[in-house]
């Protein structure tokens, strides 16, 4: 069981000494029995950090915005950062320092392992617990989640597989491999579904069936991009959808703004919605960690996360490739093997 | 694009092909097949870009929302690239899109890539005859075009 004091002693410690200028990290919500993701900067409040099923946040997203406001501030501070990282956010982690976007010794990764559970899917225990509000949520073990309900004394132990959100099911690597320190037992493979279940699940369909559920998706899309405002890896300065390099001025004639390139217009509609995911996950092929991060935070509840496993099975199966397990390893759309898959090439 | 042909729905479906085309062979291997005066298929709209490998995952997304009923990708054969390893990238980067459109439910009949190399002018009439004939089984492609 991780003991959250380390964790905060830890933090504390490396705040006094001064060897970072903050720790990102999980503290308690205000709003509900999960926590809510915090920036310390104070030896003090370091107590306030919690470590609990409830800690959903891929804090990685954090790490791209701090470096984002360093690049931009007059006096930067280049003292590391600390992060809370579990399984998939240490991942993460990899995949930013393989694309270089900053150095190792920016960042002090303190691993938490979750020690063959995961994260509860908020939508999963909502409808379990029948419209009760938690009040509490921990583990229990490796098999259970201990949750108290508002106003009950008691509490109730769901199995960790009916709570858990889909990516932990899946997860084949829980530990934070990119670390300098762990907490916890290092628990590996877990046995809730085989890896890639929902991508298989979904692969087995036909064709008319699968169009069927993805315009069904697609139609909803709000174009809110609340998926690619949480991602970590959507840090491009500019996007095919907002395309800022173009500027309209007084001279900018009709023709001008007519004939410039659009690949994507911003309406919410099918097609475009269809054109904005697909070339999201592709961007995302070999990049995506599977933290799930992009369907949790959808206001419409668009199955996102089932767009980049595809491809991340896909990696993992044709080519090997693993995202953010090797930071010295090529990635995989900059590299090739002779022996690729060449039949469907005519 | 152009303006779409006026199809009523006496006149036989006309499937559009819009056909990226590698510089250095598909592209002469395009030239080779008309200056040889090979008979194919009129449906390709033929689109130069310098290597297979530098055809963004955009560009095919893109014709099909603008109603492409078929993308054809050709470029040189593995080992014959200008840019020594623009088609191996090309390959890699091509099947999981290809993966991903089939993902959705794109029918998988409608993304195509060929190895056509400068001189064979006979097989890109081919490829482009071949892909023209599944395109006509299949009908218009009405899933990932824009409704404007």
């Amino acid at each position: 069981m991780v003991n959250v004091e380390e964790i905060r002693d830890y933090a504390a410690n490396l705040l006094g000494k001064g060897e970072v200028k903050s720790v990102l990290g999980f503290r308690r919500g205000s709003a509900s029995a999960f926590a809510e993701p915090c920036t310390i900067t104070d030896v003090g409040e370091a107590a306030s950090l919690v470590w609990d099923p409830t800690c959903l946040n891929n804090l990685t997203l954090y790490l791209v915005k701090d470096h984002k406001q360093q690049a931009a501030a007059k006096t930067p501070d280049n003292r590391p950062v600390g992060i809370v990282a579990k399984g998939c956010d240490s991942r993460a982690i990899g995949v930013l320092l393989q694309e270089n976007y900053f150095k190792r010794e920016d960042v002090v990764v303190i691993g938490v392992s979750c020690e063959g559970t995961g994260v509860v899917d908020p939508r999963k225990l909502s409808a379990k617990l029948k419209g009760r509000t938690a009040s509490r949520v921990s583990f229990y073990g490796a098999d259970g989640i201990n949750v108290r309900v508002y106003g009950e004394e008691t509490e109730t132990v769901i199995p960790a597989q009916e709570v858990l959100a889909d990516r932990c099911l899946e997860c084949r690597a829980a530990i934070p491999t990119l670390n300098d320190i762990v907490f916890g037992e290092a628990v590996g493979a877990r046995e809730f579904d085989e890896p890639f279940h929902a991508a298989k699940a979904a692969e087995s369909l036909s064709a008319d069936e699968r169009w069927a559920t993805w315009e069904h998706h697609f139609d909803r899309c709000l174009r809110c991009f609340a998926c690619r405002a949480v991602c970590p890896m959507c840090y491009c300065p500019e996007c095919v959808v907002d395309s800022t390099t173009f500027v309209v001025t007084l001279g900018t004639s009709a023709e001008e703004k007519a004939n410039r390139i659009r690949w994507c217009e911003r309406s919410a509609n099918t097609s475009e919605s269809a054109v904005y995911h697909l070339t999201r996950a592709i961007h995302l092929a070999g990049r995506c960690i599977d933290c799930g991060e992009c369907e949790r935070v959808c206001p419409v509840n668009i199955p996102l996360r089932l767009l980049n496993t595809k491809l991340e099975k896909e990696a993992f199966e044709m080519f090997e490739y693993q995202a953010g397990h090797d930071i010295e390893q090529a990635s995989l759309l900059s590299s090739f093997r002779d022996e690729d898959p060449n039949s469907f090439i005519r | 694009m152009s303006n779409p042909s006026k199809v009523t729905k006496a006149e036989e479906f006309e499937p559009r092909i819009v056909a990226f085309l590698c510089k250095w062979c598909s592209s002469a291997g395009s030239d080779l097949a008309g200056v040889s005066r090979i008979q194919y298929s009129a449906n390709a709209t033929p689109i130069t870009i310098p290597c297979s490998g530098s055809v963004s995952p955009m560009f095919i997304l893109s014709a099909f929302n603008k109603g492409a009923d078929g993308v054809l990708i050709s470029g040189c054969h593995p080992g014959d690239c200008h840019y020594m390893e623009g088609n191996y990238l090309a390959r890699r980067k091509l099947y999981l899109v290809k993966e991903l459109l089939q993902f959705i439910g794109l029918e998988s009949e409608r993304f195509r890539m060929s190895w056509v190399s400068a001189a064979e002018g006979a097989k890109f009439a081919e490829v482009v005859d071949e892909f023209v004939e599944d395109l006509r089984v299949l009908g218009p492609q009405n899933r990932l075009k824009a409704k404007r």
